[in-house]
C-alpha cells in the first residue's frame, strides 16, 4: 500500500513532478546530442578507415581511428566520464558539455565499427560496377554503397541510441544537483526517493520513462527500416 | 585501322602468384575478341587489367594511344637512358645495347635516383600521352559475371545514373535514350522494379544496356552467362550477338563455344597467363596448334 501512496505522493506534489520532467528533459537532451556527435564522429571514421584500405595516403589518419576505437570500446564509459569532467575538461561550468562530449566520443567509437561493417557486407561488384562506367569512387559511395550500407546499419545504430539513452543514467557518478544541466531521469527518481524515504516508487516512474522513451524509439526504428527495405525481394 | 586498345607486356602478380606472365595484345576498332582458357588461365584478370579494376603489376595499357595505366619505364628504351644508371653502365664500357638489356632483365632502375633528366622525360611523356582511368572507364563499358546492378536503384535509375552523373547527358535526354533501350530488350514494363524482382537474364541484358547508355567505344564482357539458369543464357548471348552487327569494339571471355565461333573476329586462347594461340575462329577451332589447346577444346566442345 505505501507503493500506491507514494506514487499519489509523487504525481500530487509539484515539486516532486518539476524533478521527474527536469530529468527527463535533460536525459532526452543529453543523449540527443550526444547521439549525434556519435553519428558524425562515427561516420567520418568508418569512411577514414573504408578508404584507407586502397589508398596509402590515409595510412596515419587510419591508425589515429584504430587507436580511438580500440580506447574508447575498451575501456568502461564510467571512467571515460571521470577522466573528461574531472581531468581533461576540469573547466567551471563546463561538466554538461564535458559529459555530453565524453557520451558523443564514446558512442563513435561503436557507431563507426557498426557503418564500417555495414559498408563492408555490401557486395564488392558495386563498387566495380560503379567506377567502371567512370564514376568515381567517392560519388559511387555516396550513391550506391552507403544507401545500400545504411539499411544494414539501422538496427545496430538503434541499439546504440538506446544504450546510449541508458548509460546517461550513470551522469550522478560525477554529481548532478537540482537545476542544473546534469540533473538527470535517475538522479532525480533518487532525489525523490531521499526525500520521501522510499526507493520503489520513484525507480518505477523513472523506468516508466525510459521505457516508453525506448519502445516509441524502437517503434520508429522499425517503420524507418520498413521504408528503407523497398528495393528488397521481401517487402 | 588504329588501335583502340593495346596491351604491353602486362604481368599482374597476386602476392607471390603470378597470373599473367606478359600479355601483349593490340585491339582494332571494331574487332570482336573472344578469350578462351581454362579456370585459372588469367583471362578475367587480363580483362580486368584492361580497365583496371585490377592493377597490372608492370606493363602498360593505352587506349585510343593514350597511356590510362601507370607508366612502365622499362617499356620506354629513351627513358630509359636518360637514367644515371643507364650512364654509369655505359661509363663502364659497356655498349647501348647491352646496358638496355642489363636495366630491364634485371630491373636496375630506381624510382627516386634516376636523377632529373629520367624524371622529367617521365613528365613529359605522361603530359602527352596519360588519360585519366575514369574518363577512360566512361568509354569502356564492361559487363560482369554477376550482373552487378546498382541494388538501391530502380532500372531506369540503373541506366541513366552515371550519364547524368557525368554530365554527358541531361536527365531527359539519358531517360529517353534508357527508354529506347529498354524498349529493344522488351524490358521496358521492368523500367521501375529494382534489380532483385528481376530474373538473372533480364538483370544482364539491362547490365548490357546500362552500359550502352554511355556510348562506349569498347565493350568488356567477363564470363556475362557464366552465372545463368541454362534457360536464360540464350537471351543474353542474342542480344550480345546483336551487337556484333554494331561498330562496337568487343573483348569476351567465355565459355559458349559456339558462340565464340560464331560471333569472334579473333579468338584467343590463354593458358598459365600467356597468351598461347590467336586467330580466327577457323584456325583456333578447326586447326588447334598448341596441344594445350587441344586437349582444352576436347573438354569443352
Amino acid at each position: 500500500m505505501k507503493f500506491f501512496q507514494d506514487l499519489v505522493e509523487i504525481i500530487t506534489t509539484a515539486e516532486y513532478r518539476n524533478y521527474i520532467l527536469e530529468g527527463f528533459l535533460n536525459t532526452l537532451g543529453i543523449t540527443f546530442i550526444a547521439v549525434v556527435i556519435g553519428l558524425v564522429l562515427g561516420f567520418l571514421v568508418a569512411i577514414i578507415k573504408v578508404f584507407a584500405r586502397a589508398n596509402k595516403a590515409l595510412a596515419i589518419p587510419n591508425t589515429i581511428c584504430n587507436i580511438y576505437t580500440t580506447v574508447f570500446r575498451g575501456t568502461p564509459v564510467a571512467l571515460q566520464l571521470f577522466i573528461f569532467v574531472f581531468a581533461l575538461f576540469a573547466i567551471p561550468g563546463f561538466k554538461v558539455y564535458a559529459v555530453i562530449l565524453c557520451f558523443g566520443v564514446n558512442s563513435g567509437a561503436y557507431v563507426s565499427e557498426s557503418i564500417r561493417a555495414g559498408i563492408m557486407s555490401v557486395d564488392g561488384g558495386q563498387m566495380e560496377a560503379g567506377i567502371s562506367l567512370g564514376l568515381s569512387e567517392i560519388k559511387t559511395m555516396k550513391k550506391i554503397i552507403l544507401p545500400q550500407a545504411i539499411k544494414n546499419v539501422i538496427p545496430a545504430i538503434g541499439n546504440e541510441v538506446i544504450a546510449l539513452l541508458k548509460e546517461t543514467a550513470i551522469i550522478s557518478m560525477v554529481g548532478s544537483t537540482v537545476g542544473t544541466l546534469t540533473f538527470d531521469l535517475n538522479q532525480a527518481s533518487s532525489t525523490i526517493s531521499y526525500a520521501i524515504s522510499d526507493f520503489f516508487a520513484p525507480s518505477i516512474i523513472a523506468a516508466l520513462f525510459y521505457l516508453v522513451v525506448v519502445y516509441l524509439f524502437t517503434f520508429l526504428i522499425k517503420i524507418f527500416e520498413k521504408e528503407l527495405h523497398k528495393s528488397d525481394k521481401h517487402n | 585501322m588504329t588501335n583502340i586498345i593495346d596491351i604491353k607486356n602486362v604481368h599482374k602478380y597476386f602476392k607471390q602468384n603470378e597470373v599473367l606472365k606478359g600479355v601483349n595484345l593490340s585491339i582494332k576498332k571494331g574487332e570482336k575478341i573472344v578469350i578462351i582458357g581454362a579456370s585459372g588461365s588469367g583471362k578475367s584478370t587480363l580483362l580486368r587489367c584492361i580497365n583496371r579494376l585490377e592493377e597490372p603489376t608492370c606493363g602498360e595499357i593505352y587506349f585510343n594511344d593514350k597511356l590510362i595505366s601507370e607508366i612502365d619505364p622499362y617499356e620506354h628504351d629513351d627513358i630509359i637512358k636518360k637514367s644515371k644508371t643507364y650512364a654509369r653502365l655505359l661509363s663502364n664500357n659497356m655498349s647501348e645495347e647491352e646496358a638496355l638489356d642489363t636495366i630491364k632483365n634485371n630491373h636496375l632502375l630506381k624510382p627516386i635516383k634516376e636523377g632529373k633528366e629520367y624524371k622529367n622525360s617521365i613528365k613529359k611523356y605522361l603530359n602527352d600521352n596519360y588519360l585519366d582511368i575514369t574518363v577512360a572507364r566512361s568509354k569502356i563499358g564492361m559487363v560482369f559475371q554477376h550482373f552487378n546492378l546498382f541494388n538501391n536503384l530502380t532500372v531506369l535509375e540503373n541506366l541513366t545514373l552515371a550519364p547524368v552523373e557525368l554530365k554527358l547527358m541531361n536527365k531527359e535526354d539519358a531517360t529517353k535514350k534508357a527508354t529506347e533501350l529498354l524498349k529493344r530488350i522488351g524490358l521496358l514494363d521492368k523500367k521501375d522494379e529494382y534489380p532483385s524482382k528481376l530474373s538473372g537474364g533480364q538483370e544482364q541484358r539491362i547490365a548490357i544496356i546500362r552500359s550502352l547508355c554511355m556510348n562506349p567505344d569498347v565493350m568488356l564482357f567477363d564470363e556475362p552467362t557464366s552465372a545463368l539458369d541454362p534457360e536464360m543464357v540464350g537471351e543474353v548471348l542474342s542480344l550480345m550477338e546483336e551487337l556484333t552487327s554494331s561498330g562496337l569494339t568487343m573483348i569476351i571471355v567465355t565459355h559458349e563455344m559456339a558462340f565464340a565461333r560464331k560471333v569472334a573476329s579473333k579468338v584467343i586462347y590463354i593458358d598459365n597467363g600467356i597468351i598461347q594461340e590467336e586467330g580466327t575462329p577457323e584456325e583456333v577451332f578447326d586447326n588447334p596448334k598448341n596441344p594445350r589447346l587441344k586437349d582444352f577444346l576436347s573438354k569443352v566442345i
